[in-house]
């Protein structure tokens, strides 16, 4: 009982400090229980710390909840949130450690089901989600891609594809799964999966840059794939295959990068180089989709510092550009809100190590 | 209490008489050191060694839980690294993770175990024991028999709860006036359940902690000869093996673990000692070590489908101390250690480090009037060759000790003592060349110590046997600090270099005995620490001036009974502030703290005419749910029964 009653106290002053700690645009309302316009950031936590969470910010109120989520359900999120995405009135969100995906209104972020991903009693390591057609296709470490159902969310199938999938995207009716093989270094995997979204089913592999784990679609039916290389030998690199022909078309060698958000024409990319004295320095890159060309190598144009990109969106309604920073991966992070002329408009103080914005427009 | 030096000699044939010198029950060390003995094991209702020492000021035991979980130990917020575990005089190196699993280490065949912050006062000792910001000295006991019963067989038995069974046999042998020798052999087997409450991921029930079991044999053995000209000579062979399972941290909605861990780790150490007449004394030391280690993810999702690795290390060590007084108030010493240290594992593309380390050491002890002026100069060089990629550079290192303490007013039991120490710890195996997580180029880790305490020690002929208070004011230096906190299970660590970290504390002891009737008396004994332990790396940084995490504020141990000559009655109550599981002191980072009691109940008793010795204890009487570290719970009410017989 005394127990009960400390946590819930230190969950109070929690959000309490969170907010103490928002920059000046957030107002400080510990019981905002209010739905709306805004924004949700997840922040995967510390491995095998439970302590993922989910920020919500209130635009019109600009308002921040530490964790909405733990606030509506009375429990966790779990461990290591990786994922999270937005499909019709709900919001899945992929938690690798709990191996779990927690499917939530996406206004209330009230738990509608907690989708178990286990094999037997081991677990799956849900990795990420996308949607196509009343689907949603979730990646998991061990080798699968699950089909579960928007309406029923029962996982109608588990699609066998390469070693430790990561990131998937959708183009031409197929599904593009990056196989990652992570977890056996220095042996990675080197394919980018095909799955045609109408039989479900692996068509093909597509040889890439090894380590592949970012997949980001254009307009143009373009298929972008990052690849991490084997911090050896082999150099990271951006493969783009035409999801015509499933060939590569384009390999950009040596070309580091962490992640990717493509808005229109323009893609704007994360990483971090390293100077002369192997200090590392973040970057924020403008990439044209249509003339696969860079265009600027600094997309910050008013001096706003990073220390360690960990996560681009670009919300499509208002072309705003958000960037998390994890900064030293153990203290809370930052999201920062650009204009899409690269001037800080915004910052928010998140849980540790946000990975991703999800953005609720009504 | 046992007095120093009974139970010591192999053959008690000429046991001379203790004599207590002045007001003082206990011998004025230099430099704090507390101790605990065989006695005290069972009035603190203690398993293993990190149980044991728990109750110490200064002491801050991170357990992983259970009866298997790992146990270390960091005194004064220095980290475990800091601590140089000695046993039978020689240290228990881990040169892979730099620190020894207390939880390993069983009570069944120890005399002692005293913790020495900066070093001990006698001076001839291997150059090792000058190497560490704290030592902890583990003794084992001595073979207690006489030329008239020459043969001692004891045979014992613990069991209780998460399904322990512990039987233990030991046979202490008398060969003739100078030889003896003791074997020490026991297994423990457990299933290790237990109960715990998950907080924050909405249940209400209580689930069982799962892959707790553990199977550990150890077997110990020495011989001891001892000359009439006080030469002393041992040799020890001691082999440990054991399997467990991993719990793993608590993961919310997946309370699955599989992982495996096995352990065999084998040991020869010998000893030599002689006296001169002319003051002469030299000490001789020598070890072979080896220790295996085997950890296996039998689920890991990579091509094998799993995920076995293994460890190899071994040690050869080599000590010499000699020491000499040139005058009565003056004692001078020189030891020269050599180690060499290997590794090798089936990681992919390892380093496999050889490291030579050689330490030498000249140190001197002056006593004027009633102070005592103890001083050293440490010289550390290692050299580390690899076969793989790039080795760590060659160090060479001074650290100079300075201690003093002073008795003020004659036959008053007061002393006022003082020490500076500069030390370092060296970057682990695992710190500079695991794969893709090691730093070859990774600094040591400093250490300044700077300590002023004073000790009250008195005996009385009243009813009041005696009071010790001590309090000690310490601040510690740590730069370069490297902090290793556990991920996935305990067995894999991440690094996190925390720069620069000031210590502030406070140690406060307080032991008496009152004799309550002509049998019965009552023993308590209080510890508190104060520790005030800030990261200084960056003044810019959203840490600067927070407590490092897991260094809780205030410390308390209280222990309490009362003893006859055949039972004991006890009750020892530990507690802990809060602690922040990060280096962000953040509520939603706090690990609450926690309040713990134990019970003990001994009892010795003749049966057949052999005599038996028995204990009951129960750990955690009031059912706490707490936990040391975060996501890995502590057991709830726990219970153990043991039984020795001697024939």
């Amino acid at each position: 009982m005394k127990q009960f009653k400390l946590n819930y106290i230190l969950f109070a002053l929690a959000i309490t400090a969170v907010f103490s700690s928002c920059s000046k645009n957030d107002d400080i309302n510990p019981d905002f229980q209010e739905n709306g316009p805004g924004l949700f950031i997840l922040s995967e936590g510390l491995f095998n710390a439970n302590n993922s969470s989910l920020t919500y910010y209130n635009y019109a109120a600009r308002v921040t909840v530490a964790d909405k989520f733990k606030l509506r359900n009375g429990r966790g999120l779990g461990d290591t949130g990786n994922d999270a995405g937005v499909y019709g009135s709900k919001m899945y969100i992929v938690v690798n450690g709990s191996n779990t995906v927690e499917v939530v209104n996406a206004q209330s972020a009230i738990s509608i089901k907690q989708i178990s991903f286990t094999n037997g009693a081991t677990g799956r390591q849900p990795r990420y989600v996308v949607f196509n057609k009343n689907k949603a296709y979730v990646s998991s470490y061990d080798g699968t891609v699950a089909v579960i159902d928007t309406a029923s969310l029962a996982v109608e199938k588990y699609i066998t594809v390469g070693r430790n999938p990561e990131r998937m995207a959708v183009a031409n009716g197929k599904l593009y799964v990056a196989n990652s093989g992570g977890l056996d270094y220095p042996n990675y995997d080197k394919t980018v999966s095909v799955v045609d979204l109408t039989t479900l089913t692996e068509t093909k592999k597509i040889t890439v840059t090894a380590n592949p784990r970012g997949v980001y679609a254009d307009q143009y039916g373009d298929v972008y794939i990052l690849s991490s290389g084997n911090y050896a030998d082999v150099a990271p690199a951006m493969a783009i295959i035409d999801s015509k022909t499933d060939a590569v078309t384009k390999t950009f060698a040596d070309f580091s990068a962490s992640g990717m958000a493509i808005n229109g024409d323009v893609a704007y990319i994360i990483g971090n180089s390293y100077d002369a004295n192997f200090n590392s320095v973040a970057f924020v890159k403008l990439f044209n989709v249509k003339t696969e060309t860079i265009t600027s190598e600094k997309f910050i144009t008013d001096g706003t510092a990073i220390v360690t990109p960990y996560g681009i969106n670009v919300d499509p309604a208002s072309g705003e550009v958000f960037v998390t920073d994890a900064k030293n991966y153990t203290t809370n992070g930052t999201v920062f809100c650009f204009g899409s002329n690269g001037v800080k408009k915004y910052s928010l103080t998140t849980g540790i190590n946000p990975n991703n914005v999800v953005f609720i427009n009504k | 209490m046992s007095f120093p030096g009974m139970g010591q000699s192999p053959v008690k044939k000429t046991l001379k008489e203790v004599k207590i010198k002045g007001q003082t029950v206990t011998r004025q060390s230099i430099a704090p050191s507390q101790k605990v003995n065989s006695s005290d094991f069972k009035r603190y209702a203690a398993n293993n060694v990190a149980d044991a020492i728990r109750n110490l000021s200064g002491v801050n035991i991170k357990d992983y839980g259970g009866i298997g979980g790992l146990k270390t130990v960091s005194v004064r917020s220095l980290g475990a690294n800091h601590t140089g575990v000695f046993y039978d005089g020689i240290q228990m190196n881990d040169a892979q993770n730099g620190q020894v699993d207390l939880g390993k280490l069983s009570l069944n065949n120890l005399e002692e175990i005293v913790l020495y912050n900066g070093q001990p006062d006698v001076i001839t000792l291997p150059a090792r024991a000058y190497a560490s910001a704290s030592v902890l000295m583990i003794k084992p006991s001595k073979p207690i028999v006489s030329l008239q019963k020459p043969t001692q067989l004891t045979i014992g038995i613990k069991t209780g709860s998460f399904g322990l069974l512990e039987p233990m046999l030991q046979l202490d042998q008398a060969i003739n006036r100078k030889w003896s020798f003791k074997v020490n052999t026991f297994n423990t087997h457990a299933n290790g359940r237990y109960k715990y409450k998950v907080e924050g991921d909405g249940s209400a029930e209580k689930v069982e902690r799962k892959n707790t079991d553990i199977d550990a044999f150890q077997t110990d053995a020495a011989v001891y000869y001892t000359d009439r000209d006080s030469s002393n000579f041992s040799i020890r062979g001691n082999y440990y093996k054991s399997e467990r399972g991993l719990p793993g941290a608590v993961v919310f909605y997946n309370d699955y673990a599989a992982q495996r861990l096995w352990n065999e780790d084998v040991f020869v150490q010998s000893t030599y000692e002689k006296k001169w007449r002319n003051s002469l004394q030299l000490l001789l030391n020598t070890k072979l070590s080896q220790s295996y280690t085997r950890y296996l993810d039998p689920d890991y999702l990579n091509i094998q489908g799993e995920l076995d690795q293994r460890y190899k290390q071994k040690e050869y060590y080599l000590s010499a101390a000699v020491s000499y007084r040139p005058l009565e108030a003056l004692e001078v010493s020189y030891a020269a250690d050599a180690a060499v240290n290997q590794l090798k594992t089936n990681l992919y593309q390892f380093a496999y480090p050889t490291r030579l380390t050689v330490l030498q050491v000249i140190a001197g002890k002056y006593t004027f009037g009633r102070s005592k002026l103890q001083a050293n100069l440490l010289h550390t060089a290692i050299n580390e060759w690899v076969e793989n990629g790039k080795g760590a550079p060659s160090k060479s290192i001074l650290s100079p000790t300075l201690m003093y303490s002073v008795e003020p007013f004659e036959s008053s039991g007061l002393q006022l003592r003082a020490f500076y120490k500069d030390i370092f710890r060296n970057p682990t195996f695992n710190d500079l060349y695991y794969t893709r997580l090691g730093t070859v180029n990774l600094k040591p880790e400093y250490v300044k110590q700077y300590n002023v305490g004073a000790k009250l020690s008195k005996t009385y002929t009243g009813r009041l046997t005696y009071l010790t208070l001590t309090a000690d004011a310490y601040y510690n230096h740590i730069k370069d600090k490297i902090i290793a906190v556990p991920n996935k299970d305990i067995f894999s660590w991440s690094m996190s270099n925390l720069g620069k970290v000031d210590v502030r504390g406070i140690d406060f002891s307080a032991k008496t005995k009152y004799q309550l009737t002509e049998k019965w008396a009552a023993l308590f004994a209080l510890n508190y620490t104060y520790q005030r332990a800030v990261d200084k790396t960056n003044s810019q940084s959203s840490v600067y001036m927070d407590q490092i995490p897991y260094t809780p504020e205030h410390t308390g141990a209280l222990n309490a009974g009362v003893t006859n000559a055949t039972i004991g009655i006890f009750f020892n109550h530990i507690l802990s502030s809060n602690r922040y599981y990060l280096s962000e002191n953040l509520p939603e980072y706090k690990v609450p703290g926690f309040s713990v009691s134990d019970a003990s109940l001994s009892w010795m008793f003749k049966f057949s005419g052999l005599p038996v010795s028995s204990s009951f204890e129960v750990n955690n009487v009031f059912n706490t749910n707490y936990a040391f570290i975060r996501s890995f719970p502590m057991p709830g009410r726990s219970v153990r029964v043991s039984l020795k017989v001697t024939i």
